[in-house]
């Protein structure tokens, strides 16, 4: 058996359970756990969307407390530089694959805070996001809406976000770079994350 | 009569009224401000509405008169900031709050916008720091005294530019910082997108 490197034992195992891949995509479609960080504003509309009258946990759908257990990232409002560091720190911790998606208007290109000083224009420069809802706010049947495309896209497979971080990381680095100077990570992250 | 005359109008003397020092009502608001305002003649001070008193104090005798109100307003509730660029000033509101008499305070103050500096009023109020904080941070005003001033809640750039000062270009610095490849900087709205 030849060497293998780091990068082609995923592939390996991509290749190994291909078979399988139906139906591990229609299982994770079926069980998305949400990262409880609610960002901004739209961590409003999650309430709603948890009790009685949207209740998502009967799509399999349930809010988590840790970035480890999760496969759904919402990013639900206006993302600040500062905020972007724990956003882009917990999406890394996140166990692959992993789904991003964006609620308003926001991280799409600033929304209302579109010269701000301190808002993040656009969230897909900095990590991959696989839905992204427009509207400011989107009400909880909007955020159910695109949890469904999610779902759809998971089942198709072109929910590919995690593949494109590290396909392109080079890319999403130098913007993270760009905008909050190098070694930030050594610098900002470790003072609340001493692993890193 | 000449038709064509015209009628003479009476040109009315309007008298004009002496400006008087604004008469305080008799009510629990007047008499605080009656009251305060005797031990501090340097002091402008007024009633706005119930509940209501408005203070305008000189920069250099701002502590000494806090010292003083503070005995009636117990509680600082906030420092807010107003830039007044046009007169080069900033003005700062100290909003006090009696506890005993229910009665919310405005002290106004100004200084010069170029090198701002107050003392603080941590001794008098603890909590005072926090406001001075932010109010440093985002004005660049010093409170001398203060010994937490610096960073606080902005990132170390935006620190340095105290970006709530007006004359503060935010267009520029978003576009220097995040980039112009993006739709909504487009002035000639071809592509404007809400």
């Amino acid at each position: 058996m030849s060497e293998m490197k780091n990068d082609d034992f995923v592939n390996y195992e991509l290749r190994e359970f291909k078979l399988f891949e139906p139906l591990f995509r229609w299982a994770r479609k079926k069980s998305l756990w949400i990262v409880a960080f609610c960002t901004g504003c739209g961590g409003i509309e999650m309430p709603p969307l948890a009790t009685a009258r949207y209740d998502f946990e009967r799509f399999g759908i349930m809010p988590n407390p840790a970035p480890r257990m999760g496969d759904l990232f919402l990013i639900t409002g206006y993302v600040t530089p500062k905020t972007l560091k724990r956003i882009i720190i917990t999406y890394e911790m996140m166990q692959d694959p992993k789904y991003v998606l964006a609620h308003g208007s926001c991280p799409i290109n600033g929304g209302v805070y579109w010269d701000s000083y301190n808002v993040v224009k656009q969230l897909d420069k900095y990590i991959p996001v696989d839905v992204a809802i427009a509207g400011c706010m989107p009400r909880a049947e909007a955020v159910m809406e695109g949890i469904m495309e999610i779902m759809r896209k998971i089942e198709d497979g072109t929910a590919d976000g995690w593949k494109r971080y590290k396909e392109n990381y080079e890319w999403y680095k130098k913007n993270q770079d760009e905008l909050f100077g190098e070694g930030w990570r050594e610098k900002d992250a470790r003072r609340w994350l001493a692993w890193i | 009569m000449d038709m064509n005359e015209k009628p003479k109008v009476e040109e009315k003397v309007q008298e004009v009224p002496e400006v008087e020092a604004q008469q305080l009502p008799e009510t629990k608001e007047g008499k605080l401000v009656a009251e305060i305002l005797r031990k501090a003649p340097y002091a402008e001070g007024s009633v706005r509405r119930a509940r209501r008193v408005e203070f305008k104090v000189p920069a250099d005798r701002i502590k000494e008169f806090l010292e003083l109100t503070s005995e009636k307003f117990e509680m600082l509730m906030q420092i807010s900031v107003v830039d007044w660029i046009k007169e080069g000033e900033f003005e700062l509101v100290y909003q006090l709050w009696s506890v005993s008499e229910s009665v919310h305070a405005f002290v106004r103050t100004r200084v010069p916008r170029e090198n701002a500096k107050l003392p603080t009023v941590m001794d008098i109020w603890p909590v005072a720091e926090t406001y001075e904080r932010e109010a440093h941070e985002f004005f660049g005003i010093i409170f001398e005294g203060n010994p937490r001033l610096g960073p606080f809640i902005l990132e170390p750039r935006e620190y340095e530019k105290h970006p709530l000062r007006k004359d503060f270009n935010t267009l520029a610095y978003a576009k220097t910082i995040y980039g112009e490849d993006f739709d909504r900087y487009d002035e000639s709205k071809t592509n404007y997108v809400i």
